[in-house]
């Protein structure tokens, strides 16, 4: 459920002194389009997308072709570093926002990733359109008034229906209903958008009938390790 | 020590939710009960139902969903918009009967009768919009209360205070555009609650960008964190806006032995808001308080967390 469990971690970053081709380069190689720019000591200072480098490079060689002197031109745009081109106005989260938190700061400030950073703005990782819709394959109906509870289940045929009857036998509807896998294989955890305020009751039917009530803390949309 | 009112009716008791439902008449009971057996009654200037002007309502509701709220009722069905809406043929009366009394209630504290309030009604309202009721709620008592005091007094800035586990979606929606009004709520984390907004990056829109504050509060959370986000969030928000009335939706569901939501939340956290909500108000509102009761479901202890928040309001 939170940014750190779905981010991506092992990133690649480069300094303001980067030079523009050199991070080209890094972005083709290893398929990302998205580069945080941190500082010596691990700070994050900014981000450089694709879209900055391919609208910072072409616009200098155009300027560069119509200047008389070419070759100074071509030193200029060399002379051209990430700090010259990075935002610095960054959209960040925290590893312990939650992913529906980062799925909508990414559609309402329309960049494709996010980079994560601890208190203290040192970089943890970074979360991208694709990290978010891995996790969300199935986004839950979070557009509608609701609240969301999680079940664990055995893994076997019939549970399901269960559920759907005793939120059914209140009156309830669903908003949307999100079947996870959990660490432990003979078990599911089933998430259930309900459109209701009064959660008390379907939790306690739900316990009746011998279903886990997973605690929030312990939600998490992605298979999970086995604790230790 | 304050003048304080205190607005409870029995008429109140009469919307009925019905075999199954939490937000039930003893709710108001035991409140009552827990103000009474404190021996607080004979400080207080009690106050009563009344029917509002139905045009401070249209302040904030569609006319078309007040009329369709009223059609719904008395045809005698059981719910409306939501099976969370349980209700009978006395819910909009009661609903309008709410809305009055707050209205005297803001009167009062007003022409200078009273320095604060706490308003103990059925039904709650926060979560209801303009054109729809939601989780309980029916007319957005708070939001009205805030319109009246614009258009009758004079008031140009408003500070609403929700400490409801839920946020309210209905007030914030209701002056998100608005920067009159500065709406802050603390509340459980939308991913985990109902209703599913109030997130940290809804700070309000267009001209309202800026009054419009969130602190979501994680599952399992209590006082400190209460304290810590309300001094980060809250505290310098009220210093900059300066509001000259604070209106409190009072829910007490986030309390640890309220089992709606997943806060842990003392009475003591519950007294400890309350009585910086006071201190704002002396600094910046010449002490105006009106409290209105949202949620809250734990019987046994409403009693004592209505008494402690009275006792803060009299600060006796």
């Amino acid at each position: 459920m939170f940014v750190n469990r779905s981010m991506t971690k092992k990133v690649i970053t480069v300094t303001p002194g980067t030079d523009l081709f050199e991070a080209k380069d890094l972005m083709a190689k290893h398929h990302f389009r998205h580069l945080p720019v941190c500082r010596e000591d691990g700070l994050l200072f900014g981000i450089v997308t694709d879209r900055d480098l391919r609208s910072a490079l072409p616009r200098e060689f155009s300027k560069a072709s119509a200047h008389p002197d070419t070759t100074k031109a071509q030193a200029d745009v060399t002379a051209l570093k990430i700090g010259d081109i990075m935002t610095t106005d960054l959209i960040k989260v925290s590893p312990m926002d939650t992913i529906q938190d980062a799925l909508l700061l990414i559609q309402r400030s329309n960049v494709g990733a996010l980079p994560v950073v601890d208190d203290q703005n040192r970089l943890e990782g970074i979360i991208s359109v694709r990290d978010l819709l891995r996790a969300f394959i199935n986004v839950l109906g979070i557009g509608e008034p609701g609240a969301l509870i999680c079940v664990l289940v055995e893994e076997k045929v019939g549970q399901l229906k269960k559920i759907v009857d005793a939120v059914t036998e209140e009156g309830v509807s669903f908003g949307s209903v999100l079947v996870a896998r959990y660490w432990d294989e003979k078990k599911r955890a089933v998430f259930c958008y309900l459109l209701t305020v009064n959660v008390r009751p379907i939790k306690k039917k739900l316990a009746d009938l011998g279903f886990t009530i997973l605690d929030p803390m312990e939600w998490y949309m992605d298979q999970l390790p086995k604790p230790d | 020590m304050n003048k304080t009112g205190f607005l409870y009716d029995i008429r109140y008791l009469l919307h009925d939710t019905g075999p199954y439902h939490p937000e039930i008449p003893e709710r108001l009971q035991a409140i009552y009960k827990g103000i009474s057996e404190g021996g607080l009654l004979e400080h207080l200037t009690l106050i009563q139902a009344s029917r509002p002007d139905m045009k401070w309502i249209e302040a904030v509701h569609d006319p078309d969903y007040i009329h369709r709220f009223e059609e719904v009722c008395y045809s005698g069905k059981k719910t409306f918009d939501y099976p969370d809406n349980q209700m009978c043929t006395e819910t909009y009366e009661t609903a309008c009967l709410a809305v009055g009394g707050i209205l005297e209630a803001a009167d009062r504290v007003m022409n200078g009768e009273l320095n604060n309030a706490f308003c103990a009604v059925r039904p709650p309202g926060h979560h209801a919009e303009t054109d729809r009721a939601l989780g309980f709620c029916y007319f957005n008592n708070v939001a009205i209360c805030a319109r009246y005091l614009q258009k009758k007094w004079g008031i140009k800035k408003v500070g609403i205070v929700d400490f409801d586990v839920h946020h309210g979606n209905g007030t914030q929606h209701i002056f998100e555009k608005d920067p009159s009004v500065f709406y802050y709520s603390i509340h459980e984390h939308p991913s985990f609650s109902y209703p599913g907004t109030g997130r940290e990056f809804e700070t309000g829109t267009g001209q309202g960008h800026g009054f419009t504050k969130n602190s979501p509060t994680l599952p399992g959370q209590g006082d400190e964190e209460y304290k810590r986000l309300m001094e980060r969030d809250l505290f310098p928000a009220f210093e900059r806006f300066e509001p000259e009335i604070i209106l409190v939706s009072a829910g007490f569901d986030a309390h640890v032995d309220d089992h709606l939501a997943d806060m842990s939340l003392t009475t003591d956290g519950f007294s400890w808001i309350m009585q910086r909500v006071i201190e704002m108000a002396e600094i910046y509102a010449d002490g105006r308080v009106i409290s209105v009761l949202e949620g809250g479901y734990n019987l046994d202890r409403l009693p004592e967390l209505a008494k402690n928040h009275v006792e803060i309001l009299l600060q006796k």
